[in-house]
């Protein structure tokens, strides 16, 4: 059953169409079954008992990003993403999990993660610092936790992030701690994946966890996992993005940066803005480095185009992924300017990704590659 | 249904992948901007103008429907499959086939979107004015069948006065030419000009040439207030007979101000009773000294306050009210209908009374938008369809609006077209023996009655 709040959305929709003007996926494989307003018809067929959840339809509400893309031009407002995500749900329920999504999943129920590896290695990202502190960033009391998140704990191409936010930080003085091991994965995936349920277990276990530590912040510097907190978890802990951070640290006086004279492009990660509302700090951070100029792609901000690598789209079609990567590449190089800085690990693991099977000449940098440098720079 | 051979027939034209008839594709292409669905039995799409002209032979023989489809963004229910049979989508058929900067024309197929159109003529300083709302999403193969208009109306025209030759594909079969490159074109009877507002019964664009015009250097936009609607009313009529001809002239009532401030928008002082947004275009010096003779005519005739943009920032300010309206006022109920009536500009002061009146009479809640400059009402009808006491109330109200306008000289559809939404309503405006005109017509292209049976005929 489709909860009555969000079959309350699809009757708000007036079938406009004009989502589609923005929805990549729609964009990219014509039909009209994966637009949003395709979409939100088998919704409403769906309820009304017109159409059996088969696989067919597992497929089709998979092919989407949740880049939320479609509610920036939405006319009436149609919470899009809630019912996107309610759909897969139901699906899930009647049918089971999409095939390709169903080992990551395992690996979330069984390690806590989505690598497949044992969640006692989240923390190996370290082993690579020089110079590593005894308490190895993992304390038992801290006025902040830093919560990686999976990808940037297990990825090698983005173990870089958590790196270079540890050195951030602690430039920065802050009394900040790590979960290490004790970390479990958000929860994000599996609401994705159409399994609140399990979703709702993660959560639980992180909030205790931080609850223990006696924090106040949590941090993050996934967007996904940030949006996941603030959407999905109850507490009452103050929020933020390491770019929301960093800026502050930077307004503060606690962080100096030094000139870097280069000209660089921002990718709008969709968990961080159009989801998160955060458009201004990874901008400010950019102005705040002497010498460095900030050219926008052609759509920035509430505008901003998936890399590819949302909902968990990469696990389901990893060949549409690259071929939204590959238009993000086009965009980025359309502006002439060879590096790219974003906020978010996915999409630097994404852009860099294609980019690279391409060979073509990117920097794909995280905002904190580049804050980084601009300190070392003394 | 179509039988299980016959399909096949289709498949072997366009191919496995382009003919659908699972129950996922028959839902999703049941419906377009307008109210009720109707299922087809399959959708096809093509890739070229002689896919077409097989699917059709075939259709022809078989007499089965065909209903042309672009985005499916028009709202008068011109694109769904009214008696069933095929729907024709055009997905594949969507490139600028030519841009001819020295003919001032571009070729395109009917898939193209609007706005891809206009971007990429932009780029030769050119411009294809008509610029319908859905212009980010509708093809240029649907503008052409509904004569799709827009905001820059008011100085551009619509779809129709930008049309220059069309590539058919006939319910036979055969492919005939209409119109060309050429600006003039007297050669018998304008078949181009026909098909434009066809609404997919008389042939499907394959290719279609549209007329381009350079871009304008510079342009003034404007926004004067008002605490009398009726003030902002006869401003709009003075302004268009004073020979000064604006791009855009639009105006939004007190219902339309409110919204747009609740949804966290512009916010008005309490005594705007109407709001019109103006633009003017052309050679810097000549929308310099328009602009100024504007401001000057807003304030003459009771406009509390009048702002002109002086800057590209301050105008898409200025804009953003305009851009938000709908939605402003299409998510404070389920539903909101949109409807077209328009009159001659003179008659916008008398319209607009007449609408307000009726909203009152059937307690109906109905916000005011039009692009004013040519009498082309958008009253918006906030409801909810489930309610269908209110939407007998609807049905009532908007039966005298129409009325009212063929009353006033105007015309029942300024742009939207007319469809099943508003056929039963054709007889106001046509004789017997113009609609029957209208049904010979269909007949010498189409005498089987196979495409988009059921439309306004």
């Amino acid at each position: 059953m489709i909860p009555k709040n969000i079959a309350e959305e699809f009757f708000q929709c007036n079938k406009c169409g004009l989502c589609a003007a923005t929805c990549p996926i729609g964009k990219e494989l014509l039909l009209e079954k994966y637009t949003p307003r395709g979409k939100i018809q088998l919704a409403r067929y769906y309820s009304q008992g017109k159409l059996d959840l088969s696989d067919h339809c597992r497929e089709v509400f998979a092919k989407c990003l949740l880049c939320g893309a479609c509610m920036t031009t939405c006319p009436s407002g149609v919470e899009l993403n809630k019912v996107f995500i309610s759909l897969r749900e139901e699906i899930t329920k009647k049918i089971g999990v999409h095939p390709t999504m169903e080992k990551g999943v395992q690996s979330l129920i069984v390690h806590h993660n989505i690598s497949g590896e044992d969640n006692s290695e989240r923390g190996e990202w370290r082993d690579f610092l020089k110079n590593l502190p005894d308490h190895m960033y993992q304390r038992d009391k801290a006025e902040v936790v830093y919560f990686v998140g999976c990808v940037a704990s297990f990825f090698p191409t983005v173990q870089k992030i958590p790196q270079n936010l540890v050195r951030i930080l602690e430039s920065a003085d802050l009394d900040f701690t790590i979960l290490g091991g004790q970390e479990w994965c958000c929860g994000f995936p599996l609401i994705g994946a159409g399994i609140p349920e399990k979703a709702r277990e993660m959560m639980d276990y992180n909030l205790e966890k931080v609850k223990e530590l006696e924090a106040k912040m949590v941090v993050f510097s996934c967007p996904s996992c940030y949006r996941t907190w603030k959407e999905s978890y109850d507490t009452d802990l103050e929020l933020l993005h390491s770019t929301q951070l960093i800026e502050k640290l930077i307004r503060d006086g606690s962080i100096r940066l030094k000139e870097v004279n280069t000209t660089v492009t921002y990718h709008d990660p969709c968990d961080l803005g159009r989801n998160g509302g955060i458009y201004d700090a990874p901008r400010k951070i950019l102005k705040s480095i002497p010498g460095l100029s900030l050219l926008e792609l052609e759509n920035n901000r509430a505008q901003s185009v998936c890399c590819g690598g949302g909902g968990n789209l990469e696990m389901v079609d990893s060949g549409l992924t690259e071929t939204m990567a590959q238009k993000k590449i086009g965009e980025i190089q359309r502006t002439g300017v060879k590096t790219v800085v974003t906020s978010c690990q996915q999409c630097v693991r994404t852009i860099k990704a294609r980019a690279s099977r391409q060979e073509i000449d990117l920097n794909v940098w995280d905002i904190t590659e580049l804050v980084l440098q601009a300190m070392c720079n003394d | 249904m179509i039988p299980k051979a016959l399909g096949d027939e289709f498949r072997s034209i366009v191919g496995d992948e382009w003919f659908l008839d699972t129950t996922e594709d028959l839902a999703t292409y049941s419906y377009d901007g307008f109210l009720p669905e109707f299922q087809p039995d399959a959708i096809v799409i093509p890739g070229s103008t002689n896919d077409i002209s097989r699917i059709m032979r075939i259709a022809n023989r078989e007499k089965i429907n065909i209903t042309p489809r672009g985005a499916g963004t028009n709202i008068c229910g011109g694109s769904v499959a009214k008696k069933g049979g095929l729907v024709i989508a055009f997905h594949r058929m969507n490139r600028i086939l030519e841009i001819d900067p020295e003919n001032r024309c571009a070729v395109v197929q009917p898939g193209v979107v609007n706005a891809d159109l206009q971007k990429e003529v932009a780029r030769y300083g050119l411009m294809y004015p008509p610029d319908p709302a859905s212009m980010f999403v509708s093809t240029i193969g649907g503008n052409v069948a509904l004569n799709a208009g827009g905001p820059r109306g008011v100085k551009y025209g619509a779809t129709r006065d930008y049309l220059l030759g069309l590539e058919v594909v006939l319910p036979s079969g055969e492919v005939i030419k209409t119109g060309g490159k050429t600006l003039k074109n007297a050669s018998g009877y304008d078949l181009t000009r026909l098909f434009c507002g066809s609404e997919g019964t008389l042939g499907i664009f394959t290719q279609i040439i549209v007329r381009l015009i350079p871009l304008p250097p510079a342009k003034a936009t404007l926004q004067a207030i008002f605490s009398d609607l009726d003030d902002a009313a006869t401003t709009v009529s003075a302004i268009i007979g004073s020979g000064i001809v604006p791009t855009t002239l639009e105006l939004m009532d007190r219902v339309v101000l409110d919204a747009i401030g609740d949804y966290g928008g512009a916010k008005f002082s309490k005594e705007a009773q109407a709001v019109l947004l103006i633009e003017v275009d052309g050679e810097a010096s000549l929308v310099e000294a328009q602009g100024r003779r504007i401001e000057r005519f807003c304030k003459e005739r009771g406009a509390t306050e009048v702002e002109r943009a002086r800057s590209v920032e301050e105008a898409e300010r200025l804009w953003q009210a305009r851009r938000t309206a709908f939605g402003s006022v299409a998510r404070l109920t389920p539903n909101c209908i949109v409807e077209d009536a328009t009159v001659p500009v003179k008659k916008v002061p008398e319209i607009l009374k007449k609408i307000v009146e009726l909203a009152n009479k059937y307690r109906l809640k109905i916000a005011v938008l039009a692009h004013a400059g040519d009498g082309n009402l958008h009253p918006l009808i906030m409801t909810d369809l489930r309610d269908k006491e209110e939407m007998a109330r609807i049905d009532k109200a908007l039966e005298e609006i129409y009325e009212a306008a063929m009353e006033m000289g105007g015309t029942l559809s300024g742009e939207h077209g007319i469809g099943i939404a508003k056929k039963k309503f054709m007889p106001m405006q046509f004789s017997q023996s113009a609609i029957e005109i209208m049904r010979g017509i269909k007949k010498v292209f189409d005498p089987n009655n196979i495409l988009n049976p059921g439309s306004f005929l």
